[in-house]
């Protein structure tokens, strides 16, 4: 409006126009020149601190004193926290651990176990081996498979019948003594009267007196030798042997010992302790019957 | 500035103790982070309140005015000389200021996507101030780039939230 009355303002419309059309340019792109300054500006500092070797150490200075107290009592919390997690991280580690050494513990007891009975077992059969290659007759190896059920039971079940050529009336015993005789037989087992059964009877001989007796069972744990004379001179402790005179059992094997010896009207009361484990039988031996010559020779292919 | 408004948008805020609290505390944890998990040299706390603040505010020179006291204080906090970060952080301020007005941010892949641009752009910025003017022979490694921008990204995500409830129409 003014420029109508003033004669130096009286230019060109386009002319005019160019100011304007930059201060719009400038108002509008406002924003980016803030930027380009702002940039050009740390640009600048960033220029004057490498190329000038220019020392800003205050703005570091400044920063690093205001932070510092914080930055430590961060440091600080986050330390503390990590400790406590690291503990109760290693205290959680330790308890699995402490269950997993557990089941360890009682896997390797149960492991320690088994080896400690394979160890007694092979000692066993080593034992029973040995044993069999010293016996002058036949054997056959069973293991007792059951008790006859009932209290004071006094017969065995072996795992070998007739089947492994076994009969009745065939003497059983271990490495320690005498057993028991076979009374019944099954294809694939065999059921064995133990020396304490009172129907039992073993011929037997003091081994020291070389007197003569028959044992029988008294029913429990122990047994009896009976005829033998008031007049025999019998100890405990003394040995008894099998005689041979019952056609069961082969001479010469272990009994037991004389628990306990006293007179009686005519024969002595003479208690025996059977030698062999009877209440924890595994393997035993059957003693099989001598095959005369003449059948050795029969049961001989033919050429 | 009216005419750089391309379509309605809200202008959100923060109080100011939200805001010093935010920025603190970023540059606090970057300090002390990397000392306790060394995943945390690949995260820029306070890049990630930069862009949460000019994507709130959509306002162009207070975002640059934040990303350059944000850099410079990072920077003062560093062993390098104060600018790196300052202009990196400006530039990506003004970055996502402007991109505050033309998409729509309330939709989170967006938010994320740029996110990870300008995690990309700022990361590629300070490699070129390190070889063109610091003259720092920093290894180039794609890897570690794709891992800062994929953890940065995450962490956004859960701390974008976060801040999130503290945000009020202005």
């Amino acid at each position: 409006m003014s420029s109508l009355n003033l004669p130096h303002l009286d230019r060109p419309v386009q002319a005019r126009e160019g100011p304007e059309r930059v201060g719009a340019f400038v108002r509008r792109h406002g924003p980016f020149f803030v930027l380009l300054g702002a940039l050009a500006a740390q640009l600048m500092l960033l220029s004057l601190q490498v190329s000038r070797n220019h020392n800003v150490r205050w703005i570091k200075l400044w920063t690093v004193m205001a932070f510092r107290p914080f930055q430590d009592s961060l440091h600080t919390t986050v330390d503390r926290t990590s400790q406590v997690w690291t503990r109760l991280h290693g205290l959680w580690g330790a308890e699995r651990e402490n269950q997993r050494l557990r089941v360890a513990i009682v896997t390797a007891r149960a492991q320690v176990q088994e080896l400690s009975q394979r160890a007694a077992e092979a000692e066993r059969l080593r034992g029973l081996l040995d044993f069999k290659t010293r016996l002058p007759f036949p054997v056959v190896p069973a293991e007792v498979i059951a008790s006859s059920p009932g209290e004071g039971s006094n017969a065995i079940f072996i795992d070998k019948g007739s089947r492994a050529s076994l009969t009745t009336d065939l003497g059983v015993i271990t490495p320690e003594g005498i057993v028991g005789k076979i009374i019944a037989v099954f294809p694939y087992s065999s059921q064995v009267l133990l020396i304490t059964d009172p129907s039992s009877g073993v011929g037997c001989t003091l081994e020291k007196s070389r007197v003569q007796g028959v044992l029988k069972g008294d029913g429990r744990s122990l047994c009896q030798l009976h005829y033998v004379m008031n007049e025999e001179g019998v100890s405990p402790n003394d040995q008894i042997v099998t005689s041979g005179l019952d056609q069961i059992y082969p001479k010469g094997l272990p009994v037991g010992r004389v628990a306990r010896v006293s007179g009686g009207s005519i024969y002595k009361s003479i208690l025996v302790r059977p030698a062999a484990a009877l209440d924890r039988l595994e393997t035993v031996l059957v003693c099989l019957k001598p095959v005369p010559v003449e059948q050795q020779a029969a049961r001989l292919p033919p050429r | 500035m009216a005419n750089t408004v391309q379509r309605p948008v809200e202008v959100y805020k923060t109080s100011a103790i939200t805001f010093w609290v935010a920025v603190f505390a970023a540059l606090l944890l970057q300090t002390v982070l990397p000392l306790k998990l060394s995943l945390a040299r690949l995260i820029d706390v306070p890049l990630l309140v930069t862009i949460y603040f000019s994507l709130l505010r959509r306002n162009k020179v207070s975002a640059v005015g934040l990303g350059a006291g944000i850099g410079i204080l990072q920077d003062a906090l560093s062993r390098g000389p104060v600018g790196p970060f300052g202009m990196a952080k400006t530039l990506v301020a003004y970055m996502a200021a402007w991109a505050s007005f033309k998409i729509d941010l309330e939709e989170p892949v967006t938010r994320f996507l740029l996110v990870g641009f300008c995690v990309l752009v700022h990361s590629l910025f300070m490699q070129g101030l390190e070889r063109g003017l610091l003259e720092l022979s920093t290894p180039f490694e794609p890897l570690d780039l794709a891992s800062a921008v994929l953890v940065n990204v995450a962490l956004a995500l859960v701390m974008f939230q976060v801040l999130d409830r503290f945000k009020r129409l202005a």
